[in-house]
Parts: C-alpha cells; sequence; structure tokens
C-alpha cells in the first residue's frame, strides 16, 4: 500500500509541474491561438536564471525563482512584442515557423553562454519527511504545494480580478472584448508575461530533482502540447486535469509496467483520448 | 454630436463603404435601414474603430476619430452593441455586465450606480445574475448585450440588429426599452432591417444600399416614402 501512495506524491509531482508549464501554453493558444513551441525553450530558460543566480551569484534558492521569474516573463513580453505582434496580420503558418526558430535560438544561445553539460541545482530543501513508512522528499512536497498555492492564486487573478478577467474575456470572445474596451496589446503582453513566469517557475521548482541542460524543454513541452489537446486546446480547468492525468500516467505506468515506457504512456493516452472524445475532455467553450 | 465626411472602407480591393456622409445629433434616435450586405456592419465597425476608414473623416463631439483603436472610441464615448451579441459565453451575467464598465474599472461607485440603473432597465438579468450569460435564452442574451453595452457609459450607443432571431413579442419589448434608453439621456445609432418597428421610435432615419447612403429623412419622411414602404415596410 506504501508504493502505491509513493507513487501518488510521485504523481502528484510529475502532474503539478506538467500542469504549470500546460498552463502557460494553454493561456497563450486561448488569446493569441498561437501554438508556442518556443514554450518550453523558456522553460529551459527559467531552469538556467534559477542555476545562474544560485550557483553563480549565490541568491537563496526563492530569490532566484523569483529572479527568474521575472527575467523569464520579461522575455516573454519582449517575444510577444519582437515576434509575434508583427506577425499579426499574417497566416498562421508564420506563427509556428516563428516559434520554431525562437526555440533554436534560444537553445543555441543557451549553448553558447553557458555550454551543453548537465548541471545540478543543489536543493536547499534535501531533506526527507516520513509518514507512517511513506517516503516524502521535502523537494517534492515543495513542487506539488508550490503548484497548488499558484494554481489558486492564477485563478483567483484570473476570476476575480478585473485585469486577470480580460484574459478570459479575450479567450471568450475576442470581438466581443475589443467592444467593451479590452486593449488587446496589453492582453497579450500580461497573458505571454504570465505564461514565461509559470514556466520559469515550474523550471526552478523541478531542477533540484532533475538535471539543467540546453534540450531540457523539449520533452516537456511535447507532453504539455499532449496535455492541453486533451484537456481541450485553451481550456485552463483542462490544463490542470490534464497534466495529472499524464503525471499519474507516467508514475503508476512507470512503477507497474517499465520506467523505460513511461513517455510511451503519455503519447499512448493521447491517442486513446483522442479516438473516444476528439475535442479533448474540456473542450467546451475551448478553442 | 457624430459626423461623418465622405467616409470610404476598403477591404483589399473592394470598396464596402463609398462616400458615406451623415450626422447624428446629441438626443437623436437615428435609425439605419438596409438589407444584408449593405453595409451597415462595416459602418459600425469603423465607428467603433475595428475597421480603418481609406478616405474621409469622422469626428465625434469634435474629435477626430479616424485611426483610433476600439478601447479609445469606447473611452470618448461610442460603443457598439454588435449583431450577435458578441457575449463572454462562460461568464456568468453579472461578470458579462461588469465587463461593459472595463474602461471605467477604477469608478467603483459609479459602476454599482450605473449597475442598478441597467438592472432597472432589464430586471430579469437580476435573477440570472449568476448564471452563465451563453444559456440564456435568445433575448434574455441580447439584454445582457444591450445591458453590457450600457455599462460602458455610452453618449452615443450603436445597436445592431438588436432585434435578429426573436420572438416577435420580444421584439416589441426590445424596441420599447431602446426608446427608454434614448428618452434618459443615450443617443442611440440603431440599425435594423425591421423597418416599420425602427421607424415608428426613430428622430431620423438613413437607408443605405451596396455601401452607399442612398436617402434620409426624419420619421415622418421615411414612413410616408413608397420606396422605403416597398422595399423596407412591405406595405
Amino acid at each position: 500500500m506504501n508504493l502505491f501512495f509513493q507513487q501518488v506524491i510521485n504523481g502528484l509531482t510529475l502532474g503539478s509541474i506538467y500542469g504549470l508549464v500546460a498552463l502557460g501554453l494553454t493561456l497563450v493558444y486561448g488569446i493569441l491561438h498561437i501554438p508556442n513551441f518556443a514554450h518550453g525553450a523558456l522553460y529551459m530558460v527559467g531552469a538556467f536564471m534559477t542555476y545562474t543566480l544560485m550557483i553563480d551569484l549565490g541568491s537563496p534558492y526563492w530569490t532566484a525563482m523569483a529572479g527568474s521569474a521575472i527575467i523569464v516573463a520579461t522575455l516573454g513580453i519582449l517575444l510577444e512584442r519582437l515576434v509575434f505582434y508583427p506577425l499579426r496580420h499574417s497566416p498562421p503558418i508564420h506563427h509556428k515557423i516563428a516559434a520554431i526558430g525562437v526555440l533554436l535560438f534560444l537553445e543555441a544561445t543557451v549553448q553558447l553562454f553557458w555550454g551543453a553539460d548537465f548541471r545540478r541545482i543543489a536543493s536547499p530543501y534535501n531533506g526527507i519527511l516520513r509518514f507512517d513508512g511513506l517516503i516524502i522528499p521535502e523537494q517534492r512536497l515543495l513542487i506539488i504545494c508550490g503548484a497548488i498555492t499558484l494554481l489558486i492564486g492564477l485563478q483567483y487573478f484570473l476570476r476575480k480580478t478585473m485585469t486577470g478577467a480580460t484574459i478570459i474575456a479575450m479567450a471568450q470572445n475576442r470581438d466581443g472584448a475589443f467592444l467593451v474596451g479590452i486593449d488587446s496589446n496589453r492582453v497579450a503582453m500580461m497573458t505571454f508575461g504570465i505564461s514565461g513566469a509559470l514556466a520559469a517557475i515550474a523550471a526552478s521548482l523541478y531542477a533540484p530533482i532533475n538535471l539543467v541542460y540546453p534540450s531540457m524543454g523539449n520533452l516537456v513541452i511535447m507532453k504539455a502540447f499532449v496535455i492541453i489537446i486533451l484537456g481541450g486546446m485553451g481550456s485552463i480547468p483542462g490544463a490542470i486535469l490534464g497534466g495529472m492525468i499524464i503525471g499519474f500516467a507516467e508514475a503508476f505506468g512507470g512503477f507497474y509496467f517499465a520506467s523505460a515506457y513511461k513517455d510511451l504512456i503519455s503519447f499512448g493516452l493521447l491517442v486513446i483520448i483522442l479516438s473516444v472524445r476528439p475535442q479533448g475532455l474540456f473542450a467546451k467553450g475551448a478553442h | 454630436m457624430l459626423q461623418l465626411k465622405n467616409v470610404d472602407v476598403c477591404y483589399g480591393s473592394f470598396k464596402a463603404l463609398s462616400n458615406i456622409s451623415m450626422t447624428v445629433d446629441t438626443g437623436g434616435l437615428v435609425v439605419l435601414l438596409g438589407a444584408n450586405g449593405a453595409g451597415k456592419s462595416t459602418l459600425f465597425n469603423t465607428l467603433s474603430g475595428l475597421n480603418r476608414p481609406t478616405a474621409g473623416d469622422i469626428e465625434f463631439e469634435g474629435t477626430r476619430l479616424n485611426g483610433l483603436k476600439p478601447n479609445a472610441v469606447v473611452s470618448s464615448g461610442i460603443v457598439q452593441c454588435a449583431e450577435g451579441r458578441k457575449l463572454f459565453p462562460q461568464m456568468s451575467v453579472h461578470q458579462n455586465l461588469m465587463m461593459g464598465a472595463y474602461v471605467h474599472r477604477r469608478d467603483r461607485q459609479g459602476n454599482k450606480r450605473r449597475l442598478n440603473e441597467v438592472l432597472e432597465l432589464f430586471p430579469i438579468l437580476e435573477e440570472k445574475a449568476e448564471q452563465p450569460a451563453g444559456s440564456l435564452s435568445g433575448g434574455q442574451q441580447q439584454m445582457v448585450a444591450i445591458g453590457r453595452a450600457m455599462m460602458s457609459r455610452p453618449r452615443l450607443l450603436m445597436l445592431d440588429e438588436p432585434s435578429l432571431g426573436l420572438a416577435p413579442l420580444v421584439v416589441k419589448q426590445m424596441f420599447e426599452t431602446i426608446q427608454q434608453i434614448n428618452s434618459l439621456g443615450t443617443t442611440v445609432l440603431l440599425a435594423e432591417q425591421n423597418a416599420f418597428a425602427a421607424l415608428k421610435i426613430a428622430t431620423h432615419a438613413y437607408v443605405m444600399e451596396n455601401g452607399q447612403l442612398v436617402m434620409e429623412g426624419d420619421r415622418e419622411a421615411m414612413l410616408g416614402n413608397e420606396d422605403v414602404r416597398k422595399a423596407y415596410i412591405g406595405a
């Protein structure tokens, strides 16, 4: 039974990270209808920023995470202004090509300055908590609690504040949003900023139990795409639940079948769910 | 209040509006008649800043509107309630109405007062306040759309086909409400195909065909005009 609960903890950990990354991706898609392939690169830059602030500049973990979130949020806003905004009247394929270009550019830039080596961020929370035979590493607990806190905060921002509601309004009816006087540029920049910050925080939370390297975002972004397709493109609850489904499927599948096939499980699930429900789990009202 | 001088709008090489000149006086209820595709919605979207005029001038209360962004147009006091309602379907009725107050978001007291005025116009919306707007009937959705536009505190309210797809009884109530909004001090520009009902409450009317204004006059003149009666009233 303990082994089962151990997998629940692992599933929650993975699901929290996937959910945070997918949430940023789905927010941008919901508003601007851009599949931002560069989102995985923002995740990777987030991990490198935390690494640099912590290891090279000696900042405490939380300060490094906040600094990384601010830097990547700014990078996200710059991407919107310099790359996607000028393409706003172009055919959709141009956004996709530009996003892939940004992904390659960011990876190559990081490789130029930091090299291609694998790096490790030593967690300041490396203790282990034990509850009745159940082993919970502190960092994993931090990931779960951190993600839940962020999700609640984001939900509050989106549902209860006028500024946050502009993002939801823009996703539900773009013309309607223009007609009530919402400034689309402001919403687009804000969405890219939030999306970048979420990616950086997810990377900073996950990096201490993983490795940091220039292509670390590639598998994560593929999973995030699986998640938002599963959950329904543009759906916020879909991204959170989809993240948990993939996280749990990987944790349990990896443990009870074979850990070597855990990535295969995500994509297998995608095929199965799309066969049964092609619009995704939460597609109602999503794009 | 609103003056258009020789306004042209083009979509690529297609001229959607040609040489439009019109005036809307403060306190008036001006009706724009025209068949589908005549250019009424294009004109409204141009006034809202969603389309840019390729020639001509648009002036509102002495300020030139050409090239202003939609948010600046709403802030200046021109608000459109568009055809198809353009609501936020998963948001509640209350949230939809409050989104209408976006440009006045810092004036919480003023928004509260305005919300009460809107709920007096449409009492049913108070009962439905927590329901998603997308789950309401067509008539109730139209009330939310007009209510949301009123929350933006327009001095000029543009209503694009508000009676479209509604039951006859609801249409009658809708026109009464529009007249009430006008009598409370909001200038109204109303695009309609339901010409008889619209002309009954109008102070002035324009007729649009193929992107051009082809006729204008006050209510009596338009109701008495043989061409208008044949083309739009069917009598």
